[in-house]
């Protein structure tokens, strides 16, 4: 009787359906439709903003990076830069600099005020709640605004200004502490530190394998820190003999030297060619059954030609495109291992470290702090304080949600368990709670980063600022947006990078 | 930059634990004694060492509180404010210029505003209100915060006879001893001593059980509240301030004038009889309805206000009659007679590939439009591709007739409305101010934060839809957008939006500045809406999809009958906390040159000749009324998650 | 074993009937892992077939293949003779024919149950509100809980949402039920009164194809069993020839573990 099935199945006639009437064709057409749409509608944009440009006599292009801007930028790495692109990358610089010790400072203050939220004692409980909201409600801009003006109206600098005198300065012209800096030996001592860490992490391997086998309490993680501080404290004088690195340095940055560019293209976009074969092979193979190759979805073939096509999208980039990023990053690596062997250099012995205390420059009848000591002025003080609150709030709020989410179970078996109070804090709640806190931080993380933009309103010189500058000068508008634009997108792709690889080694596997 | 949020899952977390603390009675109160002991010195955790512990944070935080406070009222009271700066400027600071010829609008505005939040009020369904436990600690602390703060606060100065203050040698204020001080505060002493009396008639007459068990309707007692200060205009002497044609009047000892006494008193009317009217209506069977009726006014609400109450548009009669009626009359008329022929039972594919016509004509409108090829209203291009998206669900409505005309009747509703409002929006003003927008101040910044919500919202809903969707191109576009958006600062997507989104738009469009501000803000807030909504789709189980599937559903009513309901009311926290973070954003528009509150309190205020350099009052005044009214919100989401109640099914 | 097997069993009368689920060599691959091999079946019209076979055997796979909830990539499938295709129309109208009832119930939580169950008639079938709300409240009083119906699915006790979940798809109108382990996810003492609404339900003369571990049910309810073994059909036959005297090895032993 397996004829039945057949005749009624025949009967049935399995004719394609109309076009519009197939599931498979009309989601693709949809989305393709979907597609085309947006590319048009930006190709048009595009092409209008052109026209528009053209109209008003304004060219486009990226050669102000090159030209003076004849601007003066106070604080950051460079003062008085020489081009465009050096003065962007002095607000880029600084751009990093205050987005690091804010998520810094931010992360500990934070902490610390998630767990006061916590506390039994109810003082300091409703202190560190009303710090919260306080800091939450308000909008960070205000926040700013608020403390320029506060320490705007602070005491006049002078000599005797204090609280510290001659090593730190509070006063209207902001805040002087004394600066470490990195002196002449510091390269050779570093060779000494990354020695140590090897010989450290060598020995952490030996003693954790001891303790392991035997029970007994080794210390893996401080014997890895003590012999780190022992080559610290021996390269601390040692450090000349290892001079010579730096010619291993100049040799490779000689070798590069003689590379050809067109090598460089070719090998780029074979490189780029073959990592797309690769994986494509990887992803059949891993569709491959041992009937055969299964049925691929559409999702598959997405992705497949997806791979391709951006393969030989890098290929025309690299030939057509953009000739010029071949010897742009054959230059800027020899460059780099150029800049690498003059660190080195020879027979330097001086100290690897340095510091100096907050000098007063006297300008006329004002005092001034000096160039000696590390000078927080007003605006980024209250730039920096306002947002490193103001993101603490937040960050406190997540460490409290990331405790109170461990399960109550979790405390009540470490305690059936006889564990310590402070063990089970240690090993019990806290991993929990950082693996649920890791991505919301990672987010504050990226908006902490993305908020010190607002230093425009203090003027200080980070990149948004220091942009705006070009832009009014050079009417560059476009080109300092895309420049903006790929900073930031960089920026957050780092910060979700680390936040994603720390997830991914905290992540609980389940099933 | 989100100023702002916490993701979508923090949130959530936080929201629950908040929900169960507030379902839960108020618990026994202890003694005194035994409360300190156990909240303040760490009495009762069986160690020793925690009480040493808790003791000594509790003295160490104690100081620092008392500090702070002290240095608050020192700060807030000294001789250097200048208040007047504030108290004069208040009509700057909320509406920047608009003229006192037609300041009626914006009183009018407001009591719109009032009397849409009393419905809403008397709507609303209520939980337990306030325990008289509640509103008995209230009393004690403030009546406490208040009597401390008149002991901590500094002395005043001595003034001389010409009211300058006496200085000593090193130029500092001479001042009063502490006993005088304590005598000259009669204000402060009256109002905490009042509070504390009511809190402890409330505490000691009422035995723990009655105290925690009898309450209040919290929006009455609110009522109450807010009227008894409203009344305190007729008899308290807050001081008249004013800037008249030849400076500043300012006068103490006077009540405010009555230009403002009478305003404020007729809008808590209004906001009075509309929280009658609305407990009224709560008791009729259509309730749902009248709620869902005043929610509509109030999306209705702030175009009406901003573009006629506040903007008096001159129309002009002859070229509505000649053009704009018979056009909207035509679309009226004419789709909806096509919505009837499309819903008709039996119309099959027929009515599909003529809503696709349809939306692709409206497309090919907007091509034509940037090609200049033809000349047609922007209205009505609008109007056709709203047809095509009706005739695109219209397949969703075919029935009997009382089915077809539900669509008919929503079709003719929303163009009704959109004509009218888009037909307004195009008249000129009447108000004349001497800056480029007419709203300014604290307006401008309710108003762009709100008209921001309204487009971000359905924005953020295709993107959220789209970046969960099954189809690859969809996903990867959504997540493109949101992951760019959410990368770069607001701040300078802000610039690029001043600066040149006119550079991108053909001939003879145009967008004004605080209409491209807007724009970016709407892109901007769209992608962390998006985020936020994605949070709640993501909640829904699959099941969900595939009993919707089994039952035959389409995909529209999938996701507008199941898929949405459930995601968005998961969503409610992280949204509510998306208004906040976009009200606070706003502050941003001060940057970018358009006089918001921040800037006319920075920038404004500072540079009259009057209060030159005035900056700090201003800046917490401005603190003061930002913090209120996103704590305020903050809390309401906190109250609307219980009342949806967490995980209830 | 396959199908010339099962047929031989079933009467004349049962092979005059006409063929409601048609699957002919059905395969469906979960990336390399085949979870059907080849599956060839035919259920007749007011026929009850029980799918049983161990858990990852692919009887659910295979159960939801027929209203396309999941493709199947090889083979063909037909339905009250539409056959299941790409074709957007044929999938409508298979998902009007069959009616579906999950393991969790799949309620929607946010509506009330008489909600739950009109939904479907009102915006599918386009039936006027007060009619839809008649057959659902008909519908409620039929699985036994009609004083349920202006409640949410979270107030009601899992076998009354299982029982809510027949009405739901009862008020399709289908010609056919299928059931995805309907008392897999409920507590012993409601097991019962879901297998009742569903016995009822048999009786009535609805086809029904159900996946279940309840053998009580099969035996006493279904006309025919399939047993399915890592994605294949294993043994056909009525429930007294199946639990007396299976012929296969793989039958014999998953009896013997569950028995």
């Amino acid at each position: 009787m397996p004829d039945t099935a057949e005749t009624t199945l025949a009967s049935a006639a399995a004719q394609r359906p109309p076009f519009y009437r197939d599931a498979t064709v009309v989601k693709w057409l949809v989305q393709v439709a979907t597609l085309i749409l947006v590319l048009f509608a930006m190709f048009f944009l595009a092409s209008q903003a052109g026209d528009n440009l053209t109209a008003k006599g304004i060219k486009t292009g990226f050669d102000f990076l090159d030209v003076d801007p004849g601007i003066q930028l106070n604080g950051g790495i460079d003062d008085d830069p020489a081009t465009g692109g050096r003065a962007l990358w002095v607000g880029m610089v600084n751009t990093i600099r205050l987005s690091i010790g804010g998520i810094i400072a931010a992360t500990i203050l934070g902490i610390f005020v998630g767990v006061a939220r916590l506390s039994n004692n109810w003082m300091v409980n409703k202190i560190a709640s009303g710090f919260i909201e306080y800091m939450r409600n308000i909008p960070l801009l205000v926040h700013i605004i608020v403390f320029f003006a506060v320490l705007g109206g602070l005491n006049k600098f002078t000599a005797d200004v204090g609280p510290i005198n001659g090593w730190l300065h509070i006063s209207n012209k902001g805040v002087s502490t004394p600066r470490a800096f990195i002196s002449d030996g510091f390269y050779q001592w570093a060779v000494f530190l990354l020695i140590g860490a090897i010989a450290g992490r060598f020995v952490m391997k030996k003693r954790k394998a001891k303790q392991d086998a035997t029970g007994a309490e080794t210390y893996p993680l401080g014997s890895f820190f003590g012999v780190v501080a022992i080559f610290a404290i021996v390269g601390w004088f040692l450090h000349p003999i290892f001079g010579w690195v730096g010619s291993i340095f100049q040799t490779i940055a000689d070798v590069i030297d003689v590379i050809p560019q067109s090598a460089v293209r070719v090998a780029l976009s074979l490189i780029a060619i073959a990592a797309a074969v690769w994986w494509i092979r990887r992803f059949l193979d891993s569709r491959r059954t041992p009937a055969g190759l299964a049925k691929l979805t559409d999702d598959d073939w997405f992705r497949m030609i997806f791979a391709g096509v951006g393969a030989l999208l890098a290929a025309v980039f690299f030939f057509i495109v953009w000739p010029g990023f071949s010897s742009w990053l054959l230059n800027s690596s020899r460059d780099l291992f150029e800049v690498a062997a003059n660190k080195f250099g020879d027979g330097r012995d001086g100290l690897p470290l340095g510091i100096n205390r907050p000098d007063i420059a006297q300008r006329g009848n004002f005092a001034n702090p000096g160039p000696a000591g590390l000078n927080l002025d007003t605006g980024v003080a209250a730039l920096f304080f306002a947002i490193v609150m103001y993101t603490a709030a937040f960050i406190a709020e997540i460490v409290r949600g990331g405790i109170l989410a461990v399960p109550k179970g979790q405390t009540e078996a470490a305690q059936a368990i006889g564990l310590r109070r402070s063990t089970m804090l240690r090993r019990i709640i806290l991993p929990q709670a950082f693996r649920v806190s890791l991505p919301p931080l990672g987010n504050q993380y990226l908006n902490l980063t993305k908020n010190t933009s607002l230093a425009i309103a203090v003027a200080y010189t980070d990149l948004v600022q220091v942009g705006q500058t070009i832009l009014n000068q050079s009417g560059k508008s476009l080109e300092v947006f895309a420049i903006w634009m790929l900073f930031y997108l960089a920026c957050s792709l780092t910060i979700s990078a680390v936040v994603n690889f720390f997830n991914v080694r905290l992540a609980i596997v389940e099933r | 930059m989100s100023m702002s949020q916490l993701d979508a899952e923090t949130t959530t977390i936080l929201a629950k634990l908040d929900a169960d603390k507030a379902l839960r009675p108020d618990e026994p109160s202890l003694p005194v004694g035994e409360w300190m002991g156990k909240n303040l010195f760490g009495m009762g955790q069986g160690s020793p060492w925690a009480v040493v512990r808790s003791t000594l944070l509790t003295v160490l935080f104690g100081l620092l509180a008392l500090f702070s406070y002290r240095g608050f009222l020192n700060f807030v009271f000294s001789e250097e404010r200048r208040w007047d700066a504030v108290r004069t400027n208040l009509r700057l600071l909320f509406t920047q210029a608009y003229p006192d010829e037609n300041y009626t609008r914006v009183w009018v505005t407001v009591a719109i505003v009032a009397a849409l939040a009393g419905l809403s009020l008397g709507l609303m369904k209520v939980g337990r209100g306030l325990s008289m436990k509640r509103i008995a600690t209230w009393c004690f602390a403030w009546g406490g915060l208040i009597v401390v703060g008149i002991l901590l606060r500094e002395a005043s100065a001595l003034t001389n006879a010409d009211g300058s203050i006496q200085l000593d040698v090193d130029k500092q204020p001479i001042r009063e001893g502490f006993i005088d001080k304590l005598g000259e505060r009669g204000t402060w002493w009256v109002l905490g001593l009042v509070l504390l009396v009511i809190g402890s008639v409330i505490w000691f007459t009422l035995g723990d059980l009655r105290r925690r068990t009898t309450f209040v309707p919290a929006i009455p007692f609110g009522l109450v509240t807010l009227g008894l200060f409203i009344s305190s205009v007729w008899w308290f002497n807050w001081g008249n301030y004013t800037f008249t044609d030849d400076g500043f009047t300012f006068d103490p000892g006077n009540k405010v004038a009555g230009s403002t006494q009478m305003p404020w008193t007729l809008i808590f009317v209004v906001l009075l009889v509309a929280y009658l009217i609305g407990q009224f209506l709560l008791r009729s069977e259509r309730a749902g309805t009248f709620r869902g009726v005043v929610n509509g006014l109030w999306l209705l609400a702030p175009f009406v206000t901003f573009w006629v109450v506040l903007r008096g548009p001159v129309i002009d009669w002859s070229h509505v009659l000649s053009t704009h009626l018979p056009m909207a009359l035509g679309f009226i008329v004419l789709g909806g007679a096509l919505l009837w022929f499309l819903t008709q039972p039996g119309i099959g594919e027929k009515g599909r590939i003529i809503a696709v016509a349809l939306i692709l004509f409206a497309l090919f409108n907007w091509l034509a439009a940037f090609m200049g090829w033809y000349p047609m209203l922007q209205k009505a291009r609008l109007s056709f591709l709203f047809l095509g998206l009706a005739a695109a669900i219209a397949p969703n409505f075919i029935g009997d007739a009382k089915q077809r005309l539900k669509l008919i009747y929503g079709w003719v509703g929303f163009m009704t409305i959109f004509h009218i409002l888009v037909t307004i929006i195009n008249t000129p003003s009447s108000v004349e101010v001497p800056t480029e927008d007419f709203a300014g101040g604290f307006m401008i910044t309710v108003y762009v934060a709100v008209f921001t919500m309204i487009f971000s919202f359905p924005l953020g809903v295709v993107l959220a839809l789209a970046r969960t969707s099954r189809l690859p191109l969809f996903r990867m576009l959504s997540t493109v957008y949101i992951e760019v958006i959410r990368g770069v600062p607001l701040i300078t997507l802000l610039f690029f939006f001043s600066v040149f989104v006119n550079l991108f738009l053909p001939e003879g469009m145009e967008l004004s500045g605080l209409a491209a501000v807007t724009v970016a803000f709407v892109l901007f807030s769209a992608a962390y809406l998006a985020e936020n909504v994605r949070g709640g789709l993501q909640a829904i189980r699959r099941g969900q999809y595939e009993a919707s599937d089994a039952l035959g559903l389409t995909t529209v009513q999938r996701t507008m009958f199941i898929v949405l309901p459930q995601g968005l009311r998961v969503s409610i926290p992280p949204l509510v906390g998306q208004v906040i973070a976009t009200f606070k954003e706003t502050s941003l528009l001060a940057i970018v040159g358009v006089f918001d509150f921040l800037r006319i309190a920075r920038d404004v205020i500072p540079a009259q000749t009057e209060f030159l350099g005035v900056k700090q009052e201003n800046l917490l005044f401005i603190s003061a009324v930002y913090f209120i009214v996103s704590y305020s919100m903050s809390k309401y989401s906190q109250r609307l998650e219980k009342q949806l109640g967490v995980g209830e099914r | 074993m396959s199908i010339s097997d099962a047929t031989t069993f079933t009467s004349d009368e049962m092979a005059s009937r006409a063929d409601m689920i048609i699957s002919d060599g059905v395969d469906k691959w979960y990336g390399d892992f085949q979870a059907l091999k080849g599956v060839t079946a035919t259920i007749k019209e007011r026929e009850v077939v029980v799918v049983l076979g161990p858990s990852g055997s692919g009887k659910s796979t295979w159960i939801r293949c027929i209203n396309r909830l999941e493709q199947h990539q090889g083979g063909r499938i037909a339905v009250d003779g539409v056959e299941l295709t790409n074709d957007t129309r044929n999938i409508e109208k298979i998902r009007r024919e069959v009616g579906m009832v999950f393991q969790g119930f799949n309620l929607f939580p946010h509506i009330t149950v008489l909600d739950n169950i009109t939904l479907a008639p009102i915006w599918v079938r386009k039936k006027p509100r007060g009619e839809a709300e008649q057959l659902g409240r008909d519908l409620l009083e039929r699985v036994g809980i009609p004083e349920q119906a202006d409640k949410f699915p979270g107030q009601l006790s899992g076998g009354q949402q299982q029982r809510v979940a027949i009405a739901r798809a009862l008020a399709m109108e289908p010609r056919i039920m299928l059931f995805d382990e309907p008392t897999s996810a409920l507590d012993p003492e409601m097991i019962k009164e879901v297998l009742d609404v569903m016995k009822e339900l048999a009786r009535s003369g609805m086809t029904m194809m159900v996946v279940t571990h309840e053998m009580g049910f099969a035996r006493e309810v279904a006309d025919r069993i399939i047993f399915m073994e890592s994605g294949e059909i294993v043994e056909v036959g009525p429930p007294e020839h199946f639990f007396t005297n299976p012929t296969e090895d793989r039958t014999k032993l998953f009896l013997s573990q569950i028995l």
